[in-house]
């Protein structure tokens, strides 16, 4: 239930996002979370609220493809092992090992590179962490097929007159390997929210436009760059937006954590 | 899996493909583009001499020439030239000075993970501990940097780039490698999971019962995975040197390669993504040899039969 009220938060903020932020208002200048309810407000006298919803937009959909495509591999790797063929194994290891052995942020970046300007986004970033993530879950999801006893099980299963479906979608995928397929989709929807987070405060840092989103969407990155200064220097009220990016992070980090809590749960 | 050989094999396999793969896509890539590839680097309208800097960077004779080029020159220890990171200058110059610092700030980062992984392989850090560890892993890296990078600032000022602040940078940026993104966390629970899966088997019983130490048998056993785990965490620290030395502002091998795709140049981006692939292949290669020697070693040691198990164990 905290999984789900936490996601329909961010999601409502997603949806509800502005398409540009507000004219801004001088007058409201690093207005405090009293003044302009509920984040506060940036230099220019914007709300912050707008730059939280943005950056749930520009998270929301593509962290959960990704999550959906290791949730995907995962119940592929498990179904594999149950399947108990060493050719597709070796296949499986194989292909695997390569995408495995590559550094994620090296393809993260050389993907980047191939999104033209003129149509930033996250979901191709987001689909190829996931591809990359893909044979971990896939190895994890096999391991538990394997301590069910692989292809073994399946067949004590088949003796019992149990159908194909039954057995691969409710015995195997449902029953056993539910709790990790949730974890590794829950852990990659967490991982391509902070890719986007620190993909944007590099880009933001150096005065680049992000590869992660159009230059019209404001980031949780932009949050806590804008709130980086009051750490250092005592001047600068912009703790406020600091809080509130960290706070961003932390309602994602909180929807994994209760969805895989949940998932756990018989 | 029925043949010991088919996992390290396929390991070695993926180690020799691996540094060849990713200049491939790059070059292919670089050819996917939208224009033509020494059009990017030199717009015509922009600057002049176009052609002569495709011919002298192997550009005009289509990807393959250019991959076969630059592969054969990469072999001979050249990487060209930076086409706009530092415009003209030898690529291998930058590798030069960046790869140390990467492989200094990684293998430091690899200290607190190893002293965790020791720990709960002895049970020194109690598994109580372990939400803790999992509750500081959920702070993403950017996060622990930028407050490293404000430690920095307030502790040095403006002379933040004093040898000493650059020597706190680095020290910063292993810690936060180390405990960001869950590194700690995994290393401590991915070795404590091995291990108590490992002491439930036989063996282990038999061979307190015979006087002797659980992880002295134990260790032989679980070493081909603690080689696996060992890769995945270099793996792990490798990819987040990318925002830690940016946010820091170490001069690393992730900080060339975000400068070289932040600017779209190919020529360091081809350079530093061969040097990312030749250490994760490296790390294929020395898992693999792990797995070949404890293979061989276990053929080598007696097999104890009964109704239940078959498979031979290992006692030291």
């Amino acid at each position: 239930m905290l999984a789900l009220g936490a996601f329909a938060l961010l999601a409502v903020a997603a949806f509800a996002a502005p398409a540009h932020l507000v004219e801004p208002e001088p007058s409201r200048s690093f207005a405090g979370p009293l003044d302009a309810w509920p984040f506060g407000a940036d230099r220019a006298g914007r709300p912050l609220l707008e730059y939280a919803q943005q950056g749930a937009r520009v998270v929301l959909g593509p962290a959960l493809v990704a999550g959906c495509v290791v949730a995907a591999s995962s119940v592929a790797g498990g179904l594999l092992r149950c399947v108990g063929d060493p050719r597709v194994d070796a296949a499986v290891q194989g292909v695997g090992e390569v995408l495995g052995a590559l550094p994620r942020m090296v393809v993260i970046l050389v993907t980047a590179l191939l999104i033209p300007s003129t149509s930033r986004g996250l979901l191709p970033l987001a689909v190829a962490w996931a591809v990359l993530a893909s044979p971990g879950a896939m190895d994890e999801a096999a391991a538990v097929a394997e301590r069910l006893g692989g292809a073994r099980f399946v067949e004590a299963l088949r003796a019992h007159g149990f159908s194909w479906t039954r057995i691969f979608l409710f015995h195997v995928v449902a029953l056993n390997l539910r709790p990790v397929v949730v974890r590794q989709a829950a852990e990659v929807v967490t991982q391509v929210t902070f890719l986007e987070l620190g993909l944007s405060y590099l880009a933001v840092q150096d005065a680049q436009a992000s590869f992660t989103h159009p230059d019209s969407l404001k980031s949780w990155a932009d949050l806590l760059y804008m709130g980086y200064p009051s750490i250092v220097l005592d001047d600068i009220p912009t703790e406020h937006a600091l809080w509130t990016g960290l706070a961003m992070v932390a309602l994602v980090t909180a929807i994994a954590k209760f969805a895989t809590s949940a998932a756990r749960a018989r | 899996m029925t043949a010991w050989w088919i996992r390290p094999g396929v390991r070695l396999i993926a180690a020799i493909i691996l540094p060849l793969v990713v200049p491939a896509i790059i070059t292919l890539l670089i050819w996917a583009l939208p224009g033509d590839p020494a059009e990017i680097i030199c717009p015509p309208e922009t600057c002049g001499g176009t052609a002569e800097l495709a011919a002298r960077w192997n550009l005009d004779a289509g990807a393959w020439n250019f991959f076969r080029a630059w592969m054969g020159d990469a072999a001979a220890g050249e990487f060209g030239r930076s086409w706009r990171v530092e415009q003209g200058l030898p690529v291998r110059d930058l590798l030069d000075e960046s790869i140390p610092t990467t492989l200094m700030l990684v293998l430091a980062a690899l200290v607190p993970l190893v002293l965790g992984a020791v720990g709960s392989a002895t049970g020194l850090i109690p598994p109580r501990a372990d939400g803790g560890f999992h509750t500081v892993g959920l702070v993403p890296a950017v996060v622990f940097a930028l407050l490293g990078a404000a430690y920095v600032e307030l502790e040095y000022g403006a002379q933040s780039f004093l040898p000493g602040a650059n020597r706190l940078r680095l020290v910063l940026g292993a810690l936060v490698l180390g405990l960001a993104d869950g590194a700690f966390a995994a290393a401590v629970s991915g070795v404590r999971g091995l291990f108590a899966a490992e002491r439930d088997q036989r063996y282990v019983g038999i061979a307190l019962l015979r006087g002797e130490r659980p992880l002295a048998n134990m260790l032989p056993n679980v070493a081909p995975a603690l080689a696996g785990q060992l890769r995945a965490r270099v793996l792990h620290l490798l990819s987040g040197t990318v925002v830690v030395e940016v946010v820091l502002r170490i001069n690393g091998l992730g900080d060339l390669l975000w400068a070289g795709t932040l600017l779209q140049d190919f020529g360091v981006v081809l350079a530093a993504a061969t040097a990312f692939a030749l250490v994760s292949a490296v790390l294929l290669v020395i898992q693999a040899l792990v797995e070949i020697a404890v293979a061989m070693w276990v053929r080598r040691a007696p097999t104890v039969r009964d109704g239940a198990a078959a498979s031979p164990v290992v006692a030291a």
